[in-house]
C-alpha cells in the first residue's frame, strides 16, 4: 500500500485526467429525480459529491443488466457461425464507490471465478479499477459495521479516498491503482487516522453471533412475518452490489441474433418454477427466506464469505419497507 | 464442457426424430464438427442444454448411454416456447447443445449388486441412459428391475424399448398406468407407481435403487426404499429443479445452499435427508 495527499482543489484535475486517458469513467451522478446513480461521464463537472449511496449498484460494469454471450447467424449452408468478442470491453475506471460497493467486488469475484470461472466476468473486472471515496455521512440503512466493514474500509479498492478537510487522504492498495497515481498531483504522506473523517454507524448485531446463530434459522416461524409484505418486485435484488442470479434469453431470428443473460431475482415467483407447473419454492416466504440465507448461510457455507455488504440498498428501496437486518434479527431470535 | 466459455454452444445435427408419445419426441444429436464429437465425453446422469437459436435453451439429461458412440440422445415434452420450437424441427436441423454438466452415477461402485430402477412419465429418460449403461454390460450386475408408470398406455416413453427389456429375459418389469389410463387389452398393472412399488417390494440386499420422477415420486418413493431396507446411501436419485446456465451461477436450481446443476443432479437420499424440501 502506498499513501498519498491530494488536495481538493486538484481533484477535478486528477478526475479530468482519468477521463483524457481515454477510459470510460463511470460516477455518481445526481439525476432530475433528486437520486444519484453511476453512469458513465465525460467531466468533473457532472459528478455528485453529496449522496450517502447510489440507487444501485456499479456490479453492471462487471456484471451488466443485459449481457450480449454471443451473436449467431445462419449460413446458406445451413451451418451457423457462432461469435462471442470480448476484446471491445473498454478498460473502466469506476470512481466514487463506497467502501461497502468495493468490498462487494471481492465477493463478486470469488462466486464468478472461484469454480466454473466466468470468462466474461473477468474480462471485465480485469479492465476495471475501483477508486473508493470512504463516508462522511450515513443514514438508518447503513449497516456496513455489522457485516465486519467499516465507512473507511479499503476491501476491494484499488484506491480509497477520505476526505480530510482540505485534502483527500489516499491509500492506493494495489498496482491497478498505482498506475492511476500521478506525481505531479500526489504528495507522500505520513499514516493518518481516518476515524474522526468517517461516519458513525452504530452496529446492529454481532455478525459472528449471526452466523452461529443463522444455522437453524430455516425452521423459524418467523418467516412467514417477516416476508409478509413482500411484493416479489425484485428492487432488492436488482440494487444489490452482491447479487448475482440471471437468466438467458434470446433475442433475434432463427437466422440471426444473439444470445444474452439479463439479471434475474430469487423473488419472482416464476424463478424456480418447473415446466410441469410445480414450483419449489412455492411462496414468497419461501422466496424471502432464500435470498436472506443465501448472503448470511449459504454463500459462507459455500465461499466463507458474507455476501451481504450492509449497504442499505435494498432496505431503502424496498416499496413494503422491508429490512434485511430487521429480518436476519428477527429470524435468528432465540 | 467447453471451459474457455460454457455459454458458447456447440451446433449439432438432428440425426433422428422419433415420436414416443403424445408431445414426447426423442432426438438423435450428431456433432457438425468430428473435433467436437471426440471432445464431447460424458457418463451415464449428466445433462445438457438444448437450444434452438432465437428461442433460447431448455434443460434435458442426455438419454443414450454412453457405451454407445457417436451420437447422443435426448428424449423431451413439450411444454413451453423452447420445447414447442425443438419440437417443430425436422431431421437433418441444425440446434445447439451445451454441456455435459452435473455429476455422476456412481455405476463403477454398482458392479455385482442388484439394481432397482423407479420412474414415472417423462422421468425414464434420465434413467434409461443408466438402465442401457448396464444393459451393455449385463454380466457385471445381478438382477436388474424396473418399475415405471405413467397417467395412460399412451402416455408410456420408449414403448419398443419398454418390450424390448421385458423380452431380454434378464431385467424385471413393473410398468403401470394410473387408474383409468389403463386400455382393453392392458396386461401389465393398473395404480400409481408407489403403489406397484409398496405392493411388490425389491430385495434390499445388496441392493441400489436409482428412482427418478415428478418431484412427488421422488418424495413418496425415497421413505418407502429406506423402509423395506435400503441404506439411504444406496438410494439414488436426479434431481431436476429450473435451470439456466448449467454450471452454478444463475442461481435458479438451488436447493439450500446446493445447487443441483453443478453439486448434483444425482444425489443419495441421504444427502436429500440434509437439505431442504425444495425441489
Amino acid at each position: 500500500m502506498e499513501l498519498k495527499i491530494l488536495t481538493s482543489a486538484n481533484i477535478p484535475t486528477f478526475f479530468n485526467s482519468l477521463i483524457q486517458s481515454g477510459k470510460v469513467v463511470v460516477a455518481p451522478v445526481l439525476k432530475k429525480n433528486g437520486k444519484v446513480f453511476f453512469e458513465s461521464v465525460e467531466s468533473y463537472d457532472q459528478v455528485s459529491t453529496d449522496y450517502i449511496q447510489t440507487v444501485f449498484s456499479a456490479k453492471s460494469v462487471v456484471f451488466p443488466k443485459v449481457e450480449e454471450l454471443f451473436s449467431y447467424t445462419k449460413k446458406e449452408d445451413g451451418s451457423v457461425e457462432i461469435t462471442n468478442d470480448l476484446s471491445s470491453v473498454p478498460e473502466t475506471i469506476i470512481w466514487g464507490l463506497r467502501p461497502c460497493d468495493s468490498s462487494a467486488f471481492n465477493y463478486l469475484t470469488e462466486f464468478f471465478l472461484r469454480e466454473n470461472p466466468d470468462s466474461y466476468y473477468k474480462t471485465r473486472k480485469e479492465r476495471t479499477t475501483l477508486i473508493s471515496i470512504s463516508c462522511a455521512k450515513a443514514d438508518d440503512a447503513c449497516f456496513c459495521t455489522s457485516v465486519g466493514l467499516n465507512p473507511g474500509s479499503t476491501e476491494g479498492c484499488d484506491i480509497l479516498f477520505t476526505a480530510m478537510g482540505d485534502i483527500f487522504y489516499t491509500e492506493v492498495m494495489t498496482e491497478k491503482g498505482k498506475a492511476l497515481i500521478d506525481a505531479k498531483l500526489f504528495t507522500e504522506t505520513e499514516e493518518k487516522s481516518k476515524e474522526a473523517h468517517l461516519a458513525k454507524i452504530n452496529t446492529k448485531f454481532s455478525i459472528e453471533e449471526i452466523k452461529e446463530r443463522i444455522q437453524n434459522a430455516y425452521e423459524s416461524t418467523q418467516w412467514k412475518h417477516e416476508s409478509m409484505g413482500c411484493l416479489s418486485c425484485g428492487a432488492c435484488a436488482f440494487s444489490c452490489p452482491t447479487c448475482t442470479c440471471f437468466d438467458i434469453q434470446d433475442e433475434g431470428t432463427t437466422e440471426n441474433g444473439k444470445r444474452l443473460r439479463c439479471w434475474d431475482a430469487c423473488g419472482f415467483g416464476q424463478f424456480t418454477q418447473h415446466a410441469s407447473g410445480h414450483n419449489p419454492k412455492t411462496n414468497q416466504t419461501a422466496r424471502r427466506r432464500q435470498r436472506l440465507l443465501h448472503k448470511f448461510k449459504y454463500s459462507v457455507e459455500n465461499l466463507g464469505i458474507v455476501s451481504c455488504v450492509g449497504c442499505g440498498r435494498c432496505i431503502r428501496i424496498c416499496p413494503a419497507h422491508l429490512n434485511i437486518f430487521e429480518n436476519i434479527l428477527n429470524v435468528t431470535k432465540a | 464442457m467447453n471451459t474457455e466459455n460454457q455459454y458458447i454452444p456447440y451446433t449439432v445435427r438432428i440425426a433422428k426424430k422419433t415420436i414416443e408419445a403424445p408431445n414426447i419426441q426423442t432426438y438423435r444429436l450428431e456433432f457438425t464438427n468430428s473435433e467436437d464429437a471426440e471432445k464431447f465425453t460424458f457418463k451415464a446422469g449428466q445433462f445438457a442444454e438444448y437450444g434452438v437459436l432465437g428461442e433460447g435453451e431448455s434443460t434435458f439429461c442426455i438419454a443414450s448411454p454412453d457405451t454407445r458412440k457417436g451420437y447422443i440422445e435426448c428424449t423431451f415434452r413439450t411444454t413451453g416456447r423452447v420445447t414447442k420450437a425443438l419440437a417443430n424441427c425436422e431431421e437433418e436441423d441444425i440446434i445447439t447443445l451445451r454441456g455435459p454438466f452435473g455429476n455422476t452415477f456412481p455405476i463403477e461402485d454398482w458392479y455385482g449388486k442388484n439394481i432397482v430402477f423407479i420412474t414415472g412419465g417423462i422421468a425414464l429418460p434420465p434413467l434409461r441412459c443408466v438402465i442401457d449403461t448396464l444393459l451393455d454390460q449385463r454380466e457385471k450386475f445381478g438382477e436388474i428391475s424396473v418399475y415405471y408408470g405413467a397417467k395412460s398406455v399412451e402416455d408410456l416413453t420408449y414403448k419398443t424399448e419398454l418390450e424390448e427389456w421385458a423380452n431380454r429375459g434378464d431385467v424385471k418389469m413393473f410398468i403401470t398406468v394410473d387408474p383409468g389410463g389403463e386400455t382393453p387389452d392392458w396386461k401389465n398393472f393398473v395404480g400409481f407407481v408407489p403403489t406397484i412399488l409398496e405392493q411388490n417390494l425389491p430385495k434390499s440386499e445388496n441392493a441400489v435403487a436409482v428412482i427418478a420422477g415428478p418431484p412427488i415420486l421422488i418424495k413418496m418413493g425415497m421413505p418407502i426404499l429406506s423402509k423395506c431396507g435400503f441404506p439411504n446411501n444406496q438410494i439414488f436419485t436426479t434431481l431436476e429443479n429450473r435451470m439456466k446456465c448449467g454450471v452454478g451461477k444463475c442461481g435458479h436450481c438451488t436447493v439450500g445452499k446446493t445447487y443441483v446443476c453443478k453439486d448434483g443432479p444425482v444425489f443419495t437420499y441421504e444427502e436429500i435427508l440434509a437439505m431442504p424440501l425444495e425441489y
